[in-house]
């Protein structure tokens, strides 16, 4: 756990850097006030000196006083996340070249096998339904653009 | 008071009824948001007569309210963003086999906030309305920090954590085209981000999409196949609900005075608040029914107070309420002192349409509520995919963009690592929220004051906000400040 | 194995065959993306419902308005002109805003003014100078005259930085030398509707459309509208013309276009049904009810007309973003 905040102090640490950097090239003070980089720059400072504090209370171990608790998933359980991460990213990138329809169709029946569905026909049927039952919901009754892909689907 | 038996009227009803339905259900949808719909729903109406197209419009809008509590409860997916905090407690309910009671006490805190709110709109609307009027840029600035100052009830385990975390809510909350200079910031060329990092596609991702990927698996979903307890809530769930509700309803009036607030924030000021006063603060966040109570309340408080500036003073308090305000002017009507005046008898009938509102949520919605609970039945497959259906639908019809999508995934990474490490996301959230209001009413008041500081102090209701949000944070950071040196001294 | 690669083959040209002969028919053979830059309820998404409602019967096709807001537009019209020029997806371009958006450096604008095709305009809304009844301006003189007098003190109010409000402010400094306001940049109508009921601003520059049933209620009192004729929906207000500045001039359109290099039937056939459906009397009644000014504007005079207004924007912006303002 300890380690766990350690690594995200180390990336917020990292955020913090860069927003500091990014906002010096915005003008910092304005005719009237504050100017677009004030802000940035300013939380980005408040930042900086916050996570280095916490780091500095990790290191010298003055919070967590529990126990260790397991952060790393085991085998199965990565596996499945993993699966569903792909889905979700691969559905994102193709879901405006294949449409909407024919994504969510791979997508659903392909994520219920990975994750253990059985029924070849719920696994269908919830397919089609999330599919072109949806698209035919919001894209016809409410009106809702979804996108239609190069195929015309 | 003629007008409210008028709005009596059989269609009046029905047209109430199929507001509150298609209300529910824009709530439930994801991504479609209460303006948009509101908005989709509009052409619809031309073929009504004004006082029915109204009627309709504003059950669509407060059903809306209620709509996006349920997949908050059930799937950890707030269905509209004022649903959000909903998500803290209520979900956590759901997993513990309790969410049938959250749907319920829900409906309940919604009925009686919406309820009192149009008590108090018919009772004292005129005095109340000036209220809008006294909350000008600068005051507006003022509130937003005391709002910031709530970040310290909900930092959890370490306070600098806590702080780190809104800072960075605060700062995300910049991306996007400056209210200064009007030109981009932080958007390294990606046109998407000119407006922002999406705030619907970043809360969908923390609480969706990471409660899909913590739970993967997991034994727990065992917990909720056990038997569904009653709906009701306990005796004791009852007697701690009532006070938050009670207080929930007041703050989400009073918040809903005041044009340009937004619906999340009387959540989140509500849950807070609640929290504070709490003998026991930390089953928050674990499943506290006042969690799910006071915010519920303060929403639909909220959103009937709302309606008050926009009917005394043709003031609109919200993008939703803006939409609402065009379907008055399409319609032909101008909402404002002089409505009431020249057609008091529709301004009845609308307002009697809320009471009629109400009632018809409630009734339409407690019972469903056993219904909504069942879902979470199904094997766990479908429910998982389910949601993620639910949230890419959401995400990327809000502006029909896969950016927002892509958005939504990596804030579900970064909610599952935060959550599996213990840190706070309330904060983030909270930082999210306020940042753009924050340095917009500060630039705004200056352009007003043509660079003078002075007009924060000089103006009374400013500075007695700018004082009560300096005493909050001091009261925070003397309150946990023992707390930390004792955990510190336990070592 | 080869029979299910045979099949996956057969299936794929057989799709692909439909899809070639698809293009080949008439336009449009399925429903057509209307964009709106700005979030769904405004003026311009209300005026755009209308139209589309009432020119997709003559279509054929559904037309689904496609809200797209952000960054006063900036979003909408760049995801626009990324858009295949096939005639599916056009949307509202509102000018002036759509011209500062490309002339402000400091916005990065991807597009150009030559990354549209202009089809046809709908609205044009003319600008008007308002106050609140109970304030001390009666006439445009007596702004000017305070203007004057006490310079960078009366606070005057936008609906946001660089919108044809802001533009009107300017024109109105350069045509009474010596008057100079102190610019509050709101968000919208409805926001400045409110901090002038609110007593934190002195004047707002707007458009007819926004407040013709406010002042017809005698909420509000206009000065002017910035035009050379009267508008119909306030025929007892002067225009700045009348009153002696005729260089005051300003408005906002919003008409509707595609990304460039669209074919010359498809536009013809858009604008066709689109402008029987603006002057449907349907449209005319509810946009006129609303106060909303129709003007429509086809082919030479429309593209004239975003010329003239990318020239006249042009001057503004510059000063605009030169303009010390304290």
């Amino acid at each position: 756990m300890r380690r766990g905040w350690q690594v995200a102090c180390v990336c917020l640490l990292g955020i913090f850097v860069s927003a500091l950097i990014t906002s010096l090239g915005y003008s910092l003070t304005d005719a009237l006030g504050p100017g677009p980089g004030f802000f940035p720059f300013w939380l980005s400072m408040i930042g900086m000196a916050l996570t280095s504090g916490l780091l500095v209370q990790l290191v010298g171990g003055r919070i967590f006083a529990d126990p260790a608790v397991e952060i790393l998933p085991s085998r199965q359980v990565a596996l499945q996340g993993g699966s569903v991460l792909i889905a979700l990213t691969g559905a994102a990138a193709v879901l405006e070249p294949l449409g909407f329809r024919l994504t969510m169709l791979l997508f659903i029946a392909g994520l219920l096998l990975a994750l253990g569905a059985r029924s070849l026909l719920a696994i269908a049927l919830t397919a089609v339904a999330g599919s072109f039952g949806v698209f035919h919901v919001f894209y016809y009754w409410l009106k809702v653009p979804l996108p239609i892909g190069a195929l015309g689907i | 008071m003629n007008g409210l038996a008028a709005a009596m009227s059989w269609q009046n009803f029905i047209f109430a009824l199929i507001g509150c339905v298609l209300g529910t259900l824009i709530g439930v949808l994801p991504g479609l948001g209460p303006a948009a719909g509101t908005a989709i729903l509009i052409p619809l109406t031309f073929r009504l007569d004004p006082t029915g197209a109204l009627i309709m419009l504003s059950a669509i809008y407060y059903g809306a309210m209620y709509g996006g509590t349920i997949t908050s409860v059930l799937i950890n997916v707030p269905g509209e963003a004022a649903s959000v905090v909903t998500c803290f407690d209520g979900h956590q309910m759901a997993k513990q086999g309790r969410g049938g009671t959250a749907l319920g006490i829900a409906a309940i805190g919604s009925f009686v906030g919406g309820i009192a709110a149009t008590i108090a709109l018919v009772v004292v609307a005129p005095p109340l309305a000036r209220v809008a009027l006294s909350f000008g840029p600068p005051e507006f600035f003022a509130l937003m920090l005391v709002g910031l100052g709530l970040v310290t009830s909900l930092a959890g385990r370490s306070l600098a954590a806590g702080l780190a975390m809104a800072v960075l809510g605060l700062l995300i909350a910049m991306v996007g085209i400056d209210p200064v200079r009007g030109a981009p910031r932080f958007t390294f060329g990606i046109p998407s981000l000119y407006d922002g990092v999406g705030f619907i596609p970043v809360v969908m991702g923390l609480f969706g999409v990471a409660e899909i990927l913590l739970t993967i698996g997991a034994p727990t979903r065992q917990v909720i196949a056990t038997k569904l307890t009653s709906l009701l809530p306990s005796r004791e769930e009852w007697r701690r609900s009532w006070g938050a509700i009670g207080r929930g309803t007041g703050i989400g009036f009073f918040l809903g005075l005041i044009p340009g607030v937004g619906a999340i924030i009387p959540t989140f000021v509500a849950y807070v608040f609640e929290k504070r006063i709490s003998k026991t603060p930390e089953h928050f966040g674990q499943g506290a029914i006042e969690g799910v109570a006071a915010p519920e309340s303060a929403n639909n408080a909220y959103a009937n107070a709302a309606m008050i500036p926009l009917l005394t003073l043709g003031i609109p308090s919200s993008p939703t309420i803006a939409v609402l305000m065009g379907a008055f002017i399409v319609n032909g009507l101008t909402p404002g002192p002089f409505l009431f005046q020249e057609r008091p008898d529709l301004v009845w009938a609308v307002i009697a349409s809320f009471f009629l509102g109400n009632v018809l949520l409630l009734i339409l919605n407690l019972p469903l509520v056993g219904l909504w609970a069942r879902i979470l039945h199904l094997p766990y497959q479908y429910v998982c995919v389910g949601t993620l259906l639910f949230c890419i639908l959401g995400a990327y019809s809000l502006q029909q963009n896969v950016f927002d999508v892509g958005v939504m995934i990596v804030c579900g990474i970064i909610g599952y690592g935060m959550r599996k490490i213990d840190l706070p996301i309330a904060p983030l959230v909270l930082g999210l929220i306020l940042g753009p209001f924050i340095e917009k009413s500060l630039r705004t008041s200056l352009e007003m004051s043509g660079g003078d500081f002075s007009i924060f102090y000089t103006r009374p209701l400013c500075l007695g906000l700018l004082v009560v949000s300096a005493l909050i944070l001091v009261a925070s950071a003397l309150r946990l400040a023992p707390a930390e040196v004792r955990e510190a001294s336990k070592n | 194995m080869s029979r299910v690669i045979t099949a996956i083959i057969s299936a794929a040209t057989a799709l692909a065959l439909n899809i070639a002969g698809a293009i080949g028919q008439d336009f449009p053979n399925r429903p057509i993306q209307l964009m709106v830059a700005y979030p769904a309820g405004g003026s311009t998404d209300i005026a755009a419902r209308i139209v589309a409602s009432i020119a997709e019967k003559e279509l054929g096709q559904p037309i689904v308005v496609v809200n797209k807001g952000g960054a006063g537009g900036q979003v909408g019209w760049t995801d626009m002109v990324r858009q295949k020029p096939d005639g599916y997806y056009i949307g509202f371009i509102n000018l002036p805003a759509t011209n500062t958006v490309i002339l402000d450096p400091e916005r990065k604008a991807i597009f150009s003014e030559k990354d549209f095709t202009p089809i046809i305009n709908q609205v044009l809304d003319p600008g008007v100078i308002w106050v609140k009844s109970d304030s001390p301006y009666k006439t445009v003189q007596d702004l000017i005259v305070a203007a004057k007098n006490s310079p960078n003190t009366i606070r005057a109010a936008t609906t946001g930085i660089l919108s044809d409000d802001h533009l009107a402010i300017l024109m109105t400094e350069e045509a009474a030398p010596g008057a100079a306001f102190r610019l509050v940049h709101l968000e919208g109508g409805a926001a400045q509707f409110k901090e002038i009921m609110a007593g934190n601003v002195d004047v707002a520059f707007d458009n007819v459309g926004s407040i013709v049933p406010r002042v017809r209620s005698g909420e509000v009192r206009a000065l002017a509208v910035l035009d050379d004729v009267r508008s119909k929906f306030l025929p007892e207000v002067p225009t700045t013309k009348e009153l002696g500045y005729p260089t005051i001039i300003s408005n906002s359109t919003r008409g509707i276009a595609g990304p460039k290099d669209m074919p010359a039937p498809i536009v013809a056939k858009l604008r066709e049904v689109l402008k029987k459906a603006m002057e449907a009397p349907e449209h005319v009644k509810k946009l006129e009810e609303q106060g909303i000014a129709i003007r429509i504007m086809v082919g030479e005079e429309y593209a004239k007309y975003f010329a003239d207004t990318h020239a006249k924007a042009k001057k503004y912006t510059e000063w605009a973003k030169n303009r010390p303002q304290k």
